[in-house]
């Protein structure tokens, strides 16, 4: 009796899910039979039906079962292929939608039907095993944006003519207030630009090429730029973002909190990369250098690893400029987060490819040599710019997408 | 499935370029010269390469075929689209370091139109240009980006026409001797310097020519046409392949021999595409009789492509006209399908005569490569009919809709659609990030060169 309840209620659970969730197909194919039916009238029709679309071969019983059912309700009965009128139904699709045809013979005239289904979704990515990036995204800009900072319950994204400030609501980031920068220069076709922000979370650093301006904000209680100043200036720019928390390289996550002086670098402004002279220079000569990141090495020390223009990555080490191994697949973008996963440390870098849409990609640098420690994850579209957020534990990706706006994605990397 | 193949070799082209190139990247460089190489005239319309470097329109397509701002950074439609308001991008300048003004774009506009502008009037509003037009413009933002009305300077400050090209595009021009044309980065370009510091594209170079050349490292960018691309694989060059982006057709007159649609109907049905596609186009591109091709609407199929003899000789129904003309022009294979045609007709019971297209401005039948611009079908179809003489809106429509647009276009028989082509081109191994635009011609502002200092 506990069986037969069991297998009612298991039949009737059936029912309810296919209740609730109906077929996809349900809507476009009654949306076709009604205009095949107001053409043809009530009578009999020999249904016909090809598929030059990618929905899989193995719906279309389901689809042609739907079509007959819709078809005898309107008083159209399926006949076999002697019959005088024809259904030629057609899946078919273009780059961006979905569509259904019919042709609908009655003796020697053909007459057609076309049903829109909307858009293509796009497949799902699969997923993946191992150590994860997650990407996020929390703005979408139309204007590019050169350098985005995180300060407390707000952000600050550096345009090419102004320094907007966004402040985190209930609603999502809203724009609180424009600072525009006066001063501003041609720039190239790749333009760059830097934010450095300080400790006490109420001030900032802004560069564009031959523009340096400083800001500061007040809460009330979103953030409020209550100071802001530029001048035009050759002064070098920061290109790592202070605090970073040095760890052991052990992959205990003690933290050591160390304070350690944001690098300085002069630009070149007509050709879009730094010099390699650093401020101060206390260390070997640099080569010109599109990105530079401290990571932490042993004993709590940090080494500044360097993107060279001419795709080199090379770590500086104890005086020393050594090549890193492994950095074949790197573009010219990488930031470096501290996680708890893996060794702790991992470098975020771009991805170096010509495909439509570039990747990032963790990995993490024992020695001198760079490990992948994650599968690539593919962004939506250009990574412009990768900066490491002031709490060290995600990296902030500028991406410039299809439609030639600017997002900007939080990354942070997944233990598993 | 034809298309499949070929897109399968484009992906090859550029995955054996990857492996080749895999070395660690970087951001773009800037600085060096590039070469290219064309058969053609640099500043020929439609698609001169020259034209999109120099000179920018008032809108443009981005690269997913969609209408984007260019010099005109918004725009409304007032009056049932009767009448458009396009506000310009301020603080543009052309080369020779005059503003833009509305009413430099006006002049301009009213140069570039022909007899069959599609605007009634064009005025200059302040910071702002006023299309009018007596029927609706739906399709005006699409038909803007469109090589016919880029905008060049038409008088300097001094009142004189300019000797040269003057716009406001990436690219400047510098010199023009021995067929070739040197342009110069346009430092205060709105769009941002371009990465190279020069291009120079030498016109009117034979296909065999341009390959050498490519070979030899004295061009970085030369053609491939589409019956060439099988060669270009067995040689192992670098291409980049767009979609079907031009639609060879046959244009027919609707006056003097083929003025009875029937007789224009029977040619319809008596042009072998198979032949042309097999034979001529080596089986690159798509065979079509529709005016927008499948990956645009989904619907090309149900236009029939099969020839009919029996059915072109039962419209013709015994009438005999006059000896046609067709006008062979283009590159030689055009002229080799202009040859083909003739002779489905000749089989057909037409008698053809090919004349030389330069000898003979107005002929019953010529072949055309029309373009296929934009993401939108409606704005692709608009455009498509403009090319093709018609000033026709097209907008708003659903697939029905579209396809009736098409159908009662093509019953006129005034244009057989017959194939969609793609453009395609090598690149040297030193060239970087060259992308085609929607209209399939290469991107040269955004490419770069490999070591270039």
């Amino acid at each position: 009796m506990k069986l037969i309840w069991l297998i009612a209620a298991m039949v009737g659970l059936s029912g309810l899910a296919a209740y609730a969730a109906p077929s996809p197909w349900e809507q476009p194919a009654a949306s076709l039979a009604d205009q095949v039916a107001a053409i043809l009238g009530p009578g009999q029709a020999h249904l016909t039906i090809q598929n030059l679309s990618s929905i899989s071969t193995d719906e279309i019983p389901a689809i042609r079962r739907l079509l007959t059912q819709d078809l005898k309700a309107h008083g159209v009965a399926m006949a076999g292929a002697e019959s005088a009128n024809t259904v030629r139904v057609t899946l078919s699709e273009s780059v961006r939608e979905r569509l259904w045809v019919a042709e609908i013979g009655e003796g020697n005239q053909t007459q057609v039907a076309i049903v829109d289904l909307g858009p293509i979704q796009p497949q799902q990515a699969p997923t993946v095993s191992g150590l994860t990036l997650s990407s996020r995204q929390i703005l979408v800009a139309r204007d590019p944006l050169l350098a985005v900072l995180e300060i407390p319950n707000g952000l600050v994204a550096l345009e090419p003519e102004q320094v907007v400030l966004y402040a985190h609501t209930a609603e999502g980031w809203q724009e609180q207030k424009h600072l525009s920068i006066e001063q501003r220069r041609q720039l190239a076709r790749d333009p760059r630009g830097a934010l450095l922000g300080y400790g006490d979370g109420l001030s900032f650093d802004a560069w564009l090429p031959g523009v340096h301006c400083t800001g500061s904000f007040t809460f009330v209680p979103s953030p409020i730029g209550s100071n802001f100043d530029c001048r035009e200036s050759d002064d070098p720019w920061a290109v790592t973002q202070p605090p970073l928390h040095l760890t052991e390289s052990s992959g205990g996550a003690t933290e050591m909190n160390v304070t350690v002086t944001p690098i300085r670098a002069f630009y070149n402004a007509s050709r879009s990369y730094f010099t390699g002279v650093l401020a101060p220079n206390n260390g070997p000569d640099l080569p010109p250098f599109y990105s530079a990141a401290l990571i932490p090495r042993v004993a709590g020390s940090a080494a500044l690893l360097v993107g060279g223009i001419d795709g080199k990555v090379q770590l500086v080490e104890n005086g020393a400029l050594k090549p890193v191994a492994g950095t074949r697949d790197w573009g010219s973008d990488f930031a470096v987060l501290q996680s708890s996963c893996g060794a702790g440390t991992q470098v975020i870098a771009s991805s170096s490819g010509e495909a439509a849409s570039d990747s990032l990609r963790a990995f993490e640098l024992p020695a001198l040599e760079a490990v992948p420690a994650s599968v690539p994850l593919t962004m939506d579209g250009t990574v412009t710019a990768l900066w490491t957020t002031p709490d060290g534990k995600s990296v902030l990706a500028v991406v410039r997408n299809a439609a030639n706006q600017y997002e900007v994605d939080r990354v942070t990397v997944l233990c598993n | 499935m034809r298309w499949t193949v070929l897109r399968y070799f484009a992906i090859s082209c550029l995955a054996a370029a990857l492996a080749f190139s895999a070395a660690a990247r970087t951001r773009p460089h800037y600085g060096g010269t590039l070469h290219v190489e064309i058969a053609g005239d640099p500043w020929q319309t439609p698609d001169g390469l020259a034209r999109r470097l120099i000179l920018d329109g008032l809108t443009a397509f981005n690269a997913n075929g969609e209408v984007s701002p260019a010099l005109a950074v918004e725009w409304q439609s007032e009056d049932n689209d009767h009448r458009w308001q396009f506000r310009l991008r301020s603080g543009v300048h052309f080369h020779d370091g005059s503003p833009l003004t509305s009413t430099a774009v006006v002049m301009s506009l009213n140069l570039a139109c022909t007899p069959n502008c599609p605007w009634a009037t064009v005025h200059a509003v302040g910071s702002s240009v006023v299309f009018t037009s007596d029927s609706p413009l739906p399709n005006l933002p699409a038909l803007l980006a469109g090589d016919e009305f880029l905008i060049a300077l038409t008088r300097t400050p001094d009142g004189q026409t300019p000797a040269n090209p003057i716009g406001t595009g990436p690219f400047q021009f510098a010199a023009f001797s021995n067929g070739v044309l040197t342009l110069t980065a346009n430092d205060n370009c709105w769009q941002d310097r371009p990465f190279l510091d020069e291009v120079t594209i030498s016109a009117s170079r034979p296909i065999r020519d341009q390959w050498l050349d490519l070979s030899v490292g004295r061009a970085d960018v030369v053609e491939v046409p589409p019956q060439e691309l099988r060669q270009a694989q067995q040689q192992r060059l670098t291409v980049v392949v767009s979609p079907p982006v031009e639609l060879l057709a046959l244009q027919v007159s609707d006056s003097g021999a083929l003025a009875n649609p029937v007789l224009r109907a029977a040619i319809a049905q008596a042009v072998d595409r198979s032949a042309l596609f097999n034979v001529i186009f080596q089986k690159q591109g798509e065979i079509t009789a529709s005016l927008l091709p499948q990956s645009l609407t989904g619907y090309s199929f149900l236009f029939p492509t099969d020839r009919d003899v029996n059915k072109a000789n039962e419209l013709r129904g015994g009438l005999t006209p006059p000896p046609l003309t067709f006008a062979a022009g283009g590159d030689g294979t055009m002229q080799l399908a202009t040859q083909r045609i003739a002779l489905n007709l000749h089989e057909a019971g037409f008698s053809v005569q090919v004349v030389n297209a330069r000898n003979a401005p107005s002929t019953d039948l010529a072949l055309r490569k029309l373009s296929v611009e934009g993401a939108d079908p409606p704005d692709a179809l608009a455009i498509l009919l403009r090319s093709a003489g018609e000033n026709a809106p097209v907008a708003g429509l659903n697939s029905t809709a579209l396809y009736r647009a098409e159908h009662d276009f093509l019953d006129l028989k005034t244009l057989v659609p017959l194939l969609d082509l793609p453009r395609a081109y090598a690149i040297g191994g030193r060239v970087r990030d060259l992308t085609l635009r929607a209209d399939g011609t290469p991107d040269l502002a955004g490419a770069s060169l490999e070591g270039a200092q």
